[in-house]
């Protein structure tokens, strides 16, 4: 049966100051070369999804400057391939919503002209590796309309998005927002049958301003929803403290295997093609990720460093997310930051972030 | 289709034996170069950022990863509509096929191809040279001249000058005399091997020298010799700067260390004149908690936790607890387990190096471990 793939990236995070003042989430950078979008483009691209619709919003310059037509992830096709389209203006407002019915309404045309038979919606900023090809058996096997993806999560982890409760059949019995104390915690990916989307739409048009699953929330009496569990790793970014704390879990062996080093399943980006990182006599890195085209004179730990990053001698970064072109001067010393693109950190300077649950942001071009 | 100023013919097709166990499955173009490049990333660069946007590249010898490497042209912006890259390999024709027996008869073989683009000129290039050029510059040269036939030539000690092809020229650098490996040369100016000719003087030389009988259809024996002997117009183009002709282990070894030790010759860190690559998607590099690295290029995909001093290691490369390299290069996707010394050596691509190995020798030749495991 076929399966499309549909991304939505049109909704905003507030709690990362300057970084998503003039981005969307998904096209933030993580992880040294990635932006967050790659990890649902080569999703739907390692399981055999050939036509992926983007739903953008309205500041998507460096969304539409890094996937261009899809090349990296083997999108640029002449059967299928990849779709950007608009989102509405609404979609950035309201914050938490990853599924705005309305942006799927004004795009219905996505479904419509397409042969296929499921349709697999996800997020566009969450870092996982998952194979679709076994949620699409499950959801065709099990006969339910919608089947949507899960992840435990400890009890009592405080939490956005909605929990669901299952029942022993694997159904959804029930659906709540931001529920504490739950461990079933849906991952913003879901697969749903195409004819039964393009009805649900027409079912609930006048609740357009509503994400889909506040609607399938409040009307589960008579939807039939089935539900996948996904036991790898799911980074989650909501907040500054977790998108150091994301990035850092690229230092951990079992991650880095799982996400960015599966041989089947590569996370695509494009490619800037930066020269090889060189390591100057006296440079001391330690637990660290180091992108293409850094120079390092001074000591890393436990961070992250994005392309082509310069940081001086006797520099010392600990803690940290350091983005692309930055150039940390001499004897700099910065702890527990997040840096965007094109910061330059003066010789000398020091800048000590509170603690690992708040660290300091510093805005892109910025000058300290 | 456009008619072309210059185009470019890239000769790949060469073994390199002297290179033994390096080109033992990789034709020579195609081997690494300072961790993520390939060596014919420069020649491609340097055709780009020269302006030249359609490139033959004539190949011959275990062609296979060349032709992935080179793909659709795409990574050195060479994927262009009316020209760009163009694999040409030796082909059958009606009366059977023919391999390419020297550089000129490589070239012989596809002269339809030139036709195709009808060029003004042909710039001849070799596949396997490290150098950054502005190929514009000598094609300036050429046709201000109004030449058959340019050489570009690098000025080489007195002393060395037997072991190139030597140019012997005048005051306005019209090539008088060309002698390949003289004992006693009278000059010092080497050729390149890169040459630029008036397509219309090259096409008749060609054709001529392909029904000579004894002929090796070489562009340094044959070709050149016999336009001088006809009296046509060829001078020299002198190149001031880097260049190298990766011929032995040695200088293959050295050239890349250039890349971290002599940064001022050959700049592989900047944006001016840039050399592209086709790199593949990896992760970037993760370095342990015991990891020691100074004086070293590491590539995306690496994984270090042993000690790495003055050393490259190529894209995709592991380095076990407690291993040591020094003064070595690691070609792409070798795996070096824990505890092993690796020192002034050059470990070849793919390959698996078991824990507690030494290779190498502080005062010894460069050593070439393993065979290339070839994978995509």
């Amino acid at each position: 049966m076929k399966t499309i793939g549909l991304i939505s990236a049109n909704y905003q995070g507030n709690r990362f100051g300057e970084l998503t003042e003039n981005r969307t989430l998904a096209s933030l950078p993580y992880g040294g070369r990635y932006r967050l979008i790659d990890f649902a483009l080569s999703n739907m691209s390692n399981s055999g999804i050939t036509t992926v619709g983007i739903i953008a919003p309205y500041n998507s310059g460096s969304l539409i400057d890094h996937i261009g037509i899809g090349n990296p992830w083997s999108l640029g096709r002449k059967n299928g391939g990849l779709f950007l389209m608009p989102g509405t203006v609404y979609g950035v407002q309201a914050e938490g919503t990853r599924f705005l019915l309305r942006d799927m309404l004004v795009n219905q045309d996505f479904f419509r002209k397409d042969d296929a038979d499921y349709v697999i919606v996800t997020a566009s900023s969450d870092v996982y590796n998952m194979d679709f090809k076994p949620l699409i058996k499950y959801h065709e096997a099990n006969g339910k309309p919608l089947t949507m993806v899960y992840t435990k999560v400890p009890k009592g982890e405080k939490n956005v998005g909605f929990f669901m409760d299952i029942d022993e059949e694997g159904t959804v019995t029930s659906i709540k927002k931001d529920g504490k104390g739950w461990s079933n915690y849906f991952m913003d990916c879901f697969i749903i049958d195409k004819k039964f989307m393009l009805d649900f739409l027409q079912w609930f048009k006048a609740l357009e301003h509503m994400d889909l699953f506040e609607i399938v929330m409040n009307n589960m009496d008579f939807m039939e929803i089935g539900a996948f569990e996904f036991r790898g790793y799911l980074g989650k970014i909501n907040t500054a403290k977790d998108l150091l704390k994301v990035n850092q879990d690229m230092c951990d062996y079992g991650v880095r295997n799982e996400v960015f080093c599966n041989p089947d399943r590569t996370i695509y980006t494009k490619t800037q093609d930066e020269a090889p990182a060189f390591f100057t006599t006296g440079s001391d890195v330690r637990n660290s990720i180091i992108s293409a085209g850094c120079r390092i004179e001074g000591k890393v730990e436990n961070s992250i460093i994005f392309r082509s990053v310069n940081i001086g001698k006797g520099s010392v970064i600990r803690n940290s997310v350091i983005m692309m072109h930055c150039d940390i001067g001499e004897n700099v010393v910065l702890e527990n930051v997040i840096a965007d693109k094109y910061v330059r950190i003066n010789n000398g300077v020091k800048i000590y972030g509170g603690d690992e649950d708040t660290p300091i942001i510093i805005g892109k071009n910025e000058t300290i | 289709m456009k008619k072309k100023k210059c185009i470019a013919m890239l000769l790949a097709g060469g073994q390199g034996t002297r290179l033994g166990k390096l080109t033992s499955s990789i034709a020579k173009p195609a081997v690494s170069f300072g961790g993520k490049y390939r060596i014919i990333d420069f020649g491609l660069s340097n055709c780009v950022n020269s302006g030249i946007d359609t490139v033959g590249i004539l190949i011959q010898y275990k062609p296979l990863i060349l032709n992935r490497y080179v793909g659709t042209g795409e990574s050195w912006d060479l994927a262009v509509a009316d020209g760009g890259v163009h694999i040409l390999p030796p082909y059958a024709g009606e009366t059977g096929g023919e391999w390419y027996e020297g550089t000129a008869d490589a070239i012989f073989h596809n002269i339809d191809f030139i036709d195709m683009y009808d060029p003004e000129n042909v710039l001849i290039l070799s596949g396997d040279h490290i150098y950054k050029m502005d190929y514009n510059k000598m094609l300036e040269a050429h046709e201000s001249r109004e030449a058959d036939l340019t050489v570009s030539v690098i000025e080489v000690p007195m002393e060395e000058a037997s072991r190139f092809g030597i140019m012997t020229a005048d005051k306005e650098g019209r090539i008088t005399k060309f002698s390949e490996k003289p004992k006693n040369p009278d000059s010092n100016l080497a050729s390149m091997g890169i040459y630029i000719f008036s397509w219309k003087a090259l096409r008749k030389a060609l054709l001529e020298d392909h029904e000579k009988e004894g002929s090796s259809h070489d562009f340094g024996n044959d070709i050149i010799p016999k336009m001088l002997g006809e009296g046509k117009d060829i001078f020299v183009y002198r190149f001031e700067g880097y260049w190298r002709d990766v011929g032995t282990v040695q200088s293959y070894y050295d050239s890349q260390m250039d890349l971290m030790d002599n940064v001022e010759n050959i700049n592989v860190f900047t944006k001016d004149s840039r050399v592209f690559s086709n790199s593949n998607i990896y992760p970037p590099q993760y370095l342990g908690p015991n990891a020691n690295i100074s004086n070293s290029m590491i590539c995306n995909g690496c994984t270090v936790y042993g000690e790495v001093t003055h050393s490259i290691l190529g894209s995709g490369v592991v380095v076990g607890e407690g291993t040591v390299v020094e003064d070595s290069i690691i070609l792409p996707n070798a795996v070096i387990g824990r505890n092993c010394h690796i020192t002034n050596a050059i470990v070849n691509e793919g390959v698996t190096v078991d824990d507690r190995t030494e290779i190498g020798t502080a005062d010894g030749d460069i050593e070439v471990y393993g065979k290339a495991r070839l994978s995509i």
